[in-house]
């Protein structure tokens, strides 16, 4: 073993590794990577891993990546914004040039993508990772303007910020008053764990403030084990409001902090708008986005139905059973990268299994998850009939403990898999 | 055997620069296999109880997987996951970060 080891160390010193795999793949080429996020920053690497010679560039135009997962957890006191970012240096130590400026443009035909700085760089294999983008239009009186009085904070960052010093200025007594949005969005069981750790702080530092949680759907994920535990730690704080008794947003007034229903309406100390979402403008943009503003993909290569050669991986894809949350864009990225490695070395790519887990909190040290297990089947990344399912809604030995201690040990992992 | 001719120092010699093909199978694993490293580190890292999988004994990989499955060891998200896998599966994926540097 000390022999292989010894080996295997020397020979990576001597760059052999390389060599040999170009020995047996004829793959090399150049590939585009389109958003730096969970999916786009694990696809990147995961290409220059598996195969040195492609060259691979990330057209990301922040240098500093603010994590959406924990985000919440910034809002509630229990992390610093600091602790949610991450810069390029480790992903540009792995090989891959970043292009720090926007895609402005794909040309399918020519197989280039246009950069905001006038340059067009050419692949042989586009992966767009763009996040998702708010529809504007989906509730009157909400737009960007608006989003500085009555935050969104679905991507991570100022938004974060904003949310935080509006909720720390508000007077005891206070109602906060937040909004989620119909299926699918970001992060399904996101609203839900921001509601749980505003109402940990509100118990703490504002206590006579109560939570309105204005929601466009009947039911949401994890929904026992959240009402379960609202119950148990903060009863009579957070009042969740379905679809079915009013809870659809349908404008908003951000001068007065007032959110209107087809019920009534509801005025606001703070107010959290999380608006309706679909795929960052980029992919409208080069096609591979449909009607839905989602954008349909393969289950193998994760490769757009609508536009070959490009592959759509993370939040603006649709993936069948898979959520839209961020270990599950670091695992379809992972995918997608042997696919591309496969097929830009005339193989075919093998039929993968993928896992998801969310963890969230509903209190700085109870944690409760989702898991899933996937495969292609009809055309559909589907479940696995059988697997996944959510954590029970009696727990023993300690297990909200065990698994809050596990969300942040999660994002310390994956983090630093695509960052560190 | 196109593509090896000393499989055993040839995969340690492709497992240098990451998660590089197997000597038998396409790069990055066995179906699955990848999933694994967003929770089990790759690399060794400080700041997760989550524990490394990498370079333990594939038959220790198995019987954990068996039992998570079966519920004869509590785990939280595990079980649910193990679930996904039968017994082939699994054990490919033991195998293969078996292999993997510790």
């Amino acid at each position: 073993m000390s022999t292989r080891r010894h080996f295997l160390k020397l020979s990576a010193a001597a760059g052999m590794a390389p060599s040999v795999v170009s020995a047996q793949s004829a793959g090399a080429g150049r590939v585009v990577v389109i958003g730096g996020g969970f999916a786009g920053a694990t696809a990147a690497r995961t290409l220059k891993a598996l195969e040195p010679r492609l060259t691979v560039t990330l057209v990301e135009p922040n240098p500093v990546y603010t994590s959406c997962p924990f985000s919440n957890s910034v809002l509630a006191d229990l992390r610093e914004i600091g602790q949610q970012q991450f810069r390029y240096d480790g992903v540009k130590r792995a090989g891959v040039t970043i292009a720090e400026t926007s895609a402005t443009a794909v040309d399918v035909d020519a197989k280039s993508v246009t950069l905001a700085d006038g340059n067009r760089l050419p692949y042989d294999r586009l992966v767009m990772s763009p996040g998702i983008d708010f529809n504007w239009a989906a509730i009157p009186g909400y737009d960007e303007v608006a989003a500085q009085k009555m935050p969104h904070a679905w991507k991570a960052g100022a938004q974060t910020v904003l949310l935080r010093q509006q909720l720390q200025s508000m007077q005891d007594g206070g109602l906060v008053v937040m909004s989620a949005p119909a299926n699918p969005f970001r992060c399904p069981p996101g609203p839900y764990e921001r509601a749980s750790l505003i109402a940990y702080w509100l118990k703490i530092w504002k206590p006579k403030s109560k939570l309105l949680l204005l929601d466009a759907k009947d039911a949401f994920s994890k929904q026992r084990l959240f009402q379960n535990a609202w119950a148990e730690l903060y009863p009579g704080k957070i009042e969740w409001v379905p679809l079915s008794q009013g809870g659809k947003v349908t404008s908003v007034d951000p001068a007065t902090l007032t959110l209107v229903t087809e019920f009534g309406s509801h005025k606001a100390a703070v107010a959290n708008v999380i608006p309706p979402q679909r795929a960052g403008a980029i992919a409208a943009q080069a096609g591979v986005a449909d009607r839905t503003g989602w954008c349909p993909v393969g289950p193998v290569t994760f490769e757009s139905t609508l536009r070959p050669g490009i592959h759509v991986l993370g939040d603006a894809a649709i993936m069948g059973g898979m959520p839209k949350s961020a270990f599950a864009a670091n695992a379809q990225a992972k995918v997608c990268a042997v696919a591309i490695v496969e097929l830009l070395a005339g193989r075919t790519p093998p039929d993968p299994i993928l896992i998801n887990t969310c963890y969230s909190l509903v209190a700085a040290d109870y944690g409760i998850s989702i898991a899933g297990v996937y495969r292609p089947t009809n055309g559909q990344l589907a479940d696995i009939p059988g697997a996944g399912g959510v954590s029970p809604l009696e727990a023993v030995g300690g297990l909200r403990g065990q698994e809050a201690l596990y969300a942040s040990s999660w994002f310390r992992t994956i983090t630093a898999e695509i960052y560190g | 055997m196109h593509r090896l001719l000393l499989p055993g120092l040839a995969a340690a010699l492709l497992m240098a620069g990451g998660p590089v093909r197997a000597a038998d199978g396409p790069p990055g694993g066995p179906p699955g296999a990848s999933s694994c490293t967003g929770c089990h580190a790759s690399a060794k890292i400080s700041g997760s109880v989550i524990p490394r999988i990498a370079g333990r004994k594939a038959a220790d990989i198995v019987t954990f997987m068996r039992e998570y499955r079966s519920g004869a060891w509590p785990s939280s998200v595990m079980g649910r996951i193990a679930k996904g896998f039968d017994d082939q599966q699994i054990e490919a994926i033991a195998a293969w970060f078996a292999a993997q540097p510790e």
